[in-house]
């Protein structure tokens, strides 16, 4: 009888401190198998290495040839696709010699994945380079982010005129847009996850119909309504209004997608230790969700500030700076893009592709800001709310503390 | 009480549509669903075929947006290292941030000139397939007009696809993320490689958000403008090649004439409108029973 | 999610105010109140720039560029200040809307004037042609679908030096609402009607088919969105044999060239500037205060029949729309704005249309708008004088009535004129690469040896006429600057030497395959010719630029033949390749595996 030893485990430190007790013993006569290496069981092995090369390889060369006859004319995006399918069929075969249908249909299905994920990077790289390219030269000037057009006509240097204005003015305008959108289109999510009853069906459907609506016919029925009937000049504000329209069915869709996957047993839960329903939405659907809800946020974001049309008829164009929401013209950046890029002159047609750029940045601020508000998992806290958390429950524990003694007291 | 105001609001802009749309309709009646032109001063003017392309366009960009972005969130969440996870849904997001009408020009400007070749050889291979042909052009001829092969249904479709994946992969990702360790452990634990995995636990249970993704990205491309301008060669007669030049959008038809549109004209582009309104309506409608029914959303306790 | 509501307001707070301070402190004693505009697209460029430089006298005007249609609508709403838009009220409209009636007193002006300029890609054995002319009635042939092909008979009676390739013509046409296609139609059906009718009828557009802002696309037509979209989609590689109409600019800034149009002088004329301007100067407005429809509207006839030699006939201008009464919003105070604006607008603004694609206001049509300016309420009418008025196309010193511009403006060379075998040299973007032009009567030699700058550049681009159009300020506007039958000797200065050499070392070696493909089909067509100068091909002229190759030097037929791809062999090839590799990476590994497998198995 022998006890087997165990290495002392670096994890289990808790197992040291305990004291010692019985274990598991074996019988002696265990068979001898053949010694057995311990077995690897993450990282890549040589053999996916090999057949991941081999496969690069030959597929590179066999489309090379292929190429000639087949696809004279088709380019490199016909070379790519052609090399792809080939990589694809020799990977597979390679991994099948050594694995069975399920390894090999994981293996492919894992380079299908990456290479799906690839194109989009590639694609996303082709646009920035795009962007950036034809930016050069104007993104270093510092004037380009501290004037604005009011007195720069095509000709002028790019050392005159910038974009502050257009800046300013998509600033404002989405922020107003948010500002107007997120609470209702959230509290709308919320009634849609909360409410099963067929009205609430109804506005999911008319809701995610809305997503379709072109994005002109939003600045139209701002303009006919705000503008004409109501008589309101136009501006910023209006521009607000008809970005809002655009991007609250995208906000509510998303979110309400997000918000059913809050585990029911949570919101059981929550039910049972007596909490109203708001209580519930408020404690714990909508801190579960908070994540997704940011993404839903951005992906409103990312229609709404790209639009050109419907700040067009809504809030006017200007070549000057202006902060008032609801007096004169208010220029957003991708109008400004848009009227850059329609230009004959070069330069201005460069500022196009800056100005671009800047709203590019602006956009991807705006998404970092919102993931650092939501995109901490529910749960998991920051060494600043550890703390806090801490701190509370020390405070409650004192207090608890203090009422028994009361308690025991009186 | 919310839901009542989000649906007053999109009621109005329905109303809106329908009020604006009621000259054009009550002159062409149900003509104008079927007619293949658009000349408002003849009167002969129609959606049939603008609405066809515009479902065209967006069916191509669909069908190449959400194998990808499915692609791209499963490997986000399943494949991608942890320490690169941020990264990638920090290049989704960037994604997103590129406006629309960036889209375009690089669409018009640099991938037209790398689609074309491509659309040739489609064109030379499965062209005997009725929607990969291109009349007016052979393929095969090295002087070919390769301008039968620009602006088209395709090209638009692509260049709408590269802002529909960002969209729907953002959907996915939330969705494929909240998938409950327990169940994807536990096919771990029964031998399931990765794909199994993928295949047994997080594709049912992300089904809703796949079906949900992919409306919010149908509506996109539905609706989708400037970029659709700056592509297509607008026509009104449909054709199935989805190669060949010319296609259309409704969207597309109202910005490129509701600057130059007269009173009676810009009636019948809110008809046109409204006809796409009803039309993702109703696809919704479909989607929504399919949601419906859906894993997602149910006690995802084990 | 208190949390969450107060952060995002915290962040709108933030923008805002961040937002304010970054803001300028607008001067406060700004005399002038600010107005707003609407309107044209097609002249937004123009009224853009005009908004930017009128600023430093404190004017603000805010010009929204969403569409002549839409700028009259919200004239009439009482929405802006003023209108820009390329046709006029239309109080009867064809198609059964509702007349526009514009609510007061109000003043058609001339704003900027522009010629319809035709770009196009052509290329002949892999070099560009710059030089292609062509009649009005070959331009309306090939908009309506009419000519396809561009060696087509008509357009070689045109071009009499080129021998043009079998290609597809591909007509670009505006695919949004436009006034450019609005002053293409409106001269369409004014001088060639049938071919214009003709064609709308067989597009389905019969029976009220005149001036349009939607060209109507049929057959190889494409259509592009914005002038912009026109010029990118003519330039790209695709677009060969592609032929667009835009703004001048477009063509300049995109390095393509522009057809030369015959006039009624019998010259065939570019749509520069001046050439632009010098066709206005028969420009009338209809002054007929009994019919609303027409009155102070534009009136062309004069111009499309133009004889002056330098005229283009294709040239128009677009309107401000001004109000000449208070009416609603506009006050006095603001038609003093306005009334300063549209006098700069008519005057100083006009120096920057050139640079701009645009041509300015000449004489005429200025002095009947400050006319109608006067008449803003507010305005004040001492600061409205011709004599103070810096428009490039008069003398300002005092001398109004002294047109500059009808004594400034080159004539054409002698062979524009219709009867002489076309000039060589380039037009618009490509003015520095000349054509090589097959003129019997004149051996490439004497003009090509004359110039020796010139014919650096022509040694890839052609020999002929270059040494006027390198050696003289290529951007400077007239295209006659040193013109080729008494100038070439003279012109090739140093500019001309290094303008010519880059062209020529760029494009040669760029074009190399090109030339190759193309050779075999076009030498057949441009054999005859004895004495022309022969297309170049690859480096031989590139090293020798005065020598022109001799024909039988050239290696047409064997390269044709390597490089078109031959597919019965390569088939078979890739079969076997296929197999063999299949045959060198799977097989082994299957091999390995079996074999390692049975002794593995004890």
């Amino acid at each position: 009888m022998t006890l087997i030893d165990e290495p002392p485990s670096a994890e289990v430190d808790l197992e040291e401190v305990r004291p010692a007790r019985p274990r598991t013993v074996l019988p002696a006569d265990r068979p001898q198998g053949p010694k057995v290496g311990p077995r690897q069981v993450g990282g890549v092995a040589r053999e996916d290495l090999l057949a991941l090369g081999g496969a690069l390889v030959s597929s590179v060369s066999l489309t090379a040839l292929l190429f000639g006859t087949f696809a004279a004319f088709s380019g490199r995006l016909g070379f790519t696709i052609v090399w792809f399918g080939l990589f694809i069929a020799i990977y597979a075969a390679l991994v099948a010699l050594d694995n069975d249908t399920p390894a090999v249909v994981d293996r492919v299905m894992t380079a299908v994945l990456s290479a799906a994920t690839l194109l989009a990077l590639v694609a996303l790289a082709s646009v920035i380079i795009y962007v950036l390219y034809g930016a050069r030269g104007v993104l270093t000037n510092v004037n380009f982010y501290t004037e604005d057009m009011r007195a720069t006509g095509p000709g002028d240097p790019l050392s005159s005129g910038g974009i502050r204005h257009a800046i300013i003015g998509t600033l404002i305008i989405i922020s107003v847009a948010l500002l107007l959108t997120v609470p209702l289109g959230i509290a709308c999510a919320v009634y849609l996850y909360e409410s099963r009853s067929r009205f609430a069906e109804l506005v999911r459907t008319v809701v995610t119909a809305m997503t379709a609506l072109p994005s002109i016919v939003a600045g139209l029925f701002i303009f006919a309504t705000w503008v004409l009937i109501l008589g309101y000049p136009r501006g910023g504000f209006a521009g607000s209004l008809a970005i809002s329209l655009m991007i609250l069915p995208i906000i509510i869709r998303s979110a309400d997608v997000v918000l059913r996957l809050v585990p029911g047993s949570l919101r059981e839960a929550s039910a049972a230790l007596g909490a109203p329903t708001w209580r519930t939405v408020w404690h714990v659907v909508l801190p579960t969700a908070r994540s997704g809800l940011s993404t839903a946020v951005i992906l409103g974001v990312a229609r709404g500030i790209g639009e050109t049309a419907p700040v067009l008829l809504t809030s006017g164009f200007t070549q000057t700076t202006n902060v008032n929401l609801f007096e004169n013209a208010m220029l957003s950046l991708p109008l400004q893009t848009f009227e850059f890029s329609r230009s004959p002159d070069p330069l201005f047609q460069e500022r196009g592709f800056a100005t671009a750029a800047v709203l590019m940045v602006l956009v991807l601020a705006l998404f970092a800001l919102a993931r650092f508000l939501g995109g901490r998992p529910a749960g998991v806290l920051s060494k600043r709310q550890i703390k806090a958390a801490t701190r509370k429950s020390a405070a409650d524990e004192e207090r608890m503390a203090a009422r028994s003694r009361g308690r025991s007291g009186s | 009480m919310t839901g009542l105001a989000v649906l007053a609001i999109m009621g109005g802009v329905g109303l809106f549509l329908a009020v604006r749309a009621y000259e054009a309709l009550n002159d062409r009646g149900f003509a104008f669903f079927t007619t293949q032109n658009w000349d408002t001063n003849s009167g002969e003017f129609g959606v049939a075929a603008v609405l066809a392309f515009t479902i065209a366009i967006a069916f191509v960009a669909v069908a190449i947006a959400v194998p990808v972005s499915l692609a791209a969130s499963l490997f986000i969440t399943e494949v991608a290292p942890p320490k690169v996870r941020g990264t990638l849904i920090a290049l989704v997001d960037l994604m997103a941030a590129v406006p629309s009408v960036v889209y375009g020009l690089w669409g018009r400007e640099l991938l037209q000139g790398h689609l074309i070749p491509l659309s040739r050889w489609i064109n030379t291979f499965l062209g005997w397939m009725p929607w990969f042909d291109v009349s007016g052009a052979d393929p095969n001829d090295p002087f070919v007009n390769l301008s039968r092969y620009s602006a088209s249904t395709f090209i638009a479709g692509v260049v709408v696809a590269m802002m529909v994946i960002p969209l729907q992969a953002s959907v996915m990702r939330e969705v494929f993320s909240q998938v409950p360790s327990g169940e994807r452990e536990g096919a771990f634990a029964l031998g399931a490689t990765r794909w199994g995995q993928i295949r047994a636990v997080t594709l049912p249970f992300g089904q809703g958000g796949i079906i949900g993704g992919t409306m919010l990205g149908l509506g996109r491309a539905l609706g989708e403008t400037i970029a659709v301008v700056m592509i297509i060669s607008p026509r009104f007669d449909f054709t199935w090649h989805v190669l060949e030049v010319g296609s259309n959008s409704i969207s597309a038809l109202i910005a490129l004439r509701f600057i130059e549109a007269p009173d009676f004209e810009l009636s019948g582009l809110f008809a046109a409108g409204l006809t796409l309104f009803v039309i993702t309506l109703a696809v919704n409608f479909g989607a929504s029973i399919l949601v419906g029914r859906s894993r997602s959303g149910a006690s995802s306790e084990a | 999610m208190i949390s969450f509501a107060r952060r995002w307001a915290a962040v709108a707070l933030l923008a805002l105010v961040t937002a304010t301070m970054t803001a300028p402190q607008v001067a406060s004693q700004e005399s002038y109140q600010r107005i707003q505009g609407e309107g044209s697209s097609w002249a937004g460029t123009a009224i853009a720039n005009m908004a930017a430089n009128v600023n430093q006298f404190g004017i603000t005007v805010d010009y929204t560029s969403s569409g002549s249609t839409t700028g009259r609508r919200n004239y009439i709403r009482g929405i802006t200040d003023f209108a820009a838009s390329d046709i006029p009220f239309q109080f009867e409209p064809e198609d059964g809307s509702d007349p526009e009636v514009p609510p007061g007193q109000y003043a058609y002006i001339p704003v900027t004037a522009g010629g319809t300029s035709f770009l196009y890609n052509l290329k002949i054995n892999g070099q560009p042609v710059t030089n292609l002319r062509l009649s009005g009635e070959n331009v309306a042939l090939i908009f309506t679908g009419e000519i396809t092909k561009w060696n087509d008979e008509r357009l070689a009676a045109d071009n009499p030096g080129l021998s043009l390739p079998a290609r597809d013509v591909i007509p670009v046409v505006r695919s949004d609402g436009s006034g450019s296609s609005a002053q293409f139609t409106a001269w369409m059906i004014d001088r060639h009607p049938q071919i214009w009718l003709d064609y709308c009828e067989k597009v389905g557009r019969a029976p009220a088919c005149g001036e349009t802002s939607f060209y109507p696309i049929s057959g190889s037509m494409v259509g592009q969105a914005g002038d912009d979209g026109v010029a990118s989609y003519v330039g790209q590689s695709f677009g060969e044999g592609a032929i667009g109409y835009a703004n001048y600019s477009f063509a300049t800034n995109n390095a393509l060239p522009v057809a030369k149009v015959l006039n009624a002088a019998g010259f065939y004329t570019e749509p520069t500037p001046e050439n632009v301007a010098v066709s206005l100067l028969q420009a009338r407005i209809v002054d007929n205060p009994d019919d609303l429809t027409v009155h102070l509207t534009q009136d062309l006839s004069g111009v499309y029949t133009d004889t002056d030699p330098r005229a283009y006939q294709l040239s128009s201008y677009s309107y401000f729309i001004l109000p000449i009464e208070e009416q609603g919003q506009f006050t006095a105070e603001k038609g003093r704005t306005l009334a300063a604006f549209a006098n700069f607008a008519m005057c100083e603004a006009q120096q920057n249309s050139a640079s701009l694609g645009y041509s300015p206001i000449p004489l005429n049509l200025v002095t009947a708008s400050l006319l109608q300016i006067e008449q803003i309420p507010g305005a004040e009418v001492e600061e409205i004088d011709l004599s103070k008025c810096n428009n490039p196309t008069f003398s300002s010193d005092g001398d109004a009535e002294r047109n500059l511009l009808a004594e400034n403006a080159p004539f054409p060379q002698e062979c524009d004129r219709q009867a002489n075998y076309q000039c060589g040299d380039g037009t618009a973007g490509l003015r520095a690469v000349s054509t090589i032009v097959n003129n019997p009567e004149q051996p490439p030699s004497s003009s090509g040896g004359d110039g020796s700058g010139g014919s650096a550049g022509g040694g890839s681009t052609g020999g002929g006429s270059s040494g006027g159009s390198t050696g003289g300020g290529s951007t400077g506007g007239g295209s006659t600057d040193g013109g080729t039958t008494d100038g070439s000797g003279t012109a090739g200065d140093g500019g001309g030497d290094g303008t010519g050499t880059d062209t020529g070392d760029s494009s040669g070696d760029g074009s190399d395959d090109d030339v190759v493909i193309i050779v075999g089909g076009s030498t057949g067509g441009s054999g005859g010719d004895g004495g022309q100068v022969p297309t170049d091909v690859g480096g031989a002229v590139e090293d020798n630029p005065q020598t022109p190759v001799a024909e039988s030097d050239l290696p047409v037929g064997p390269i044709v033949s390597t490089v078109l791809p031959q597919q019965g062999s390569g088939l078979l090839l890739t079969g076997v390749v296929i197999v063999l590799l299949l045959a060198v990476v799977v097989v082994p590994a299957y091999a390995w595996r079996a074999f390692s497998e049975e002794s593995g198995s004890p």
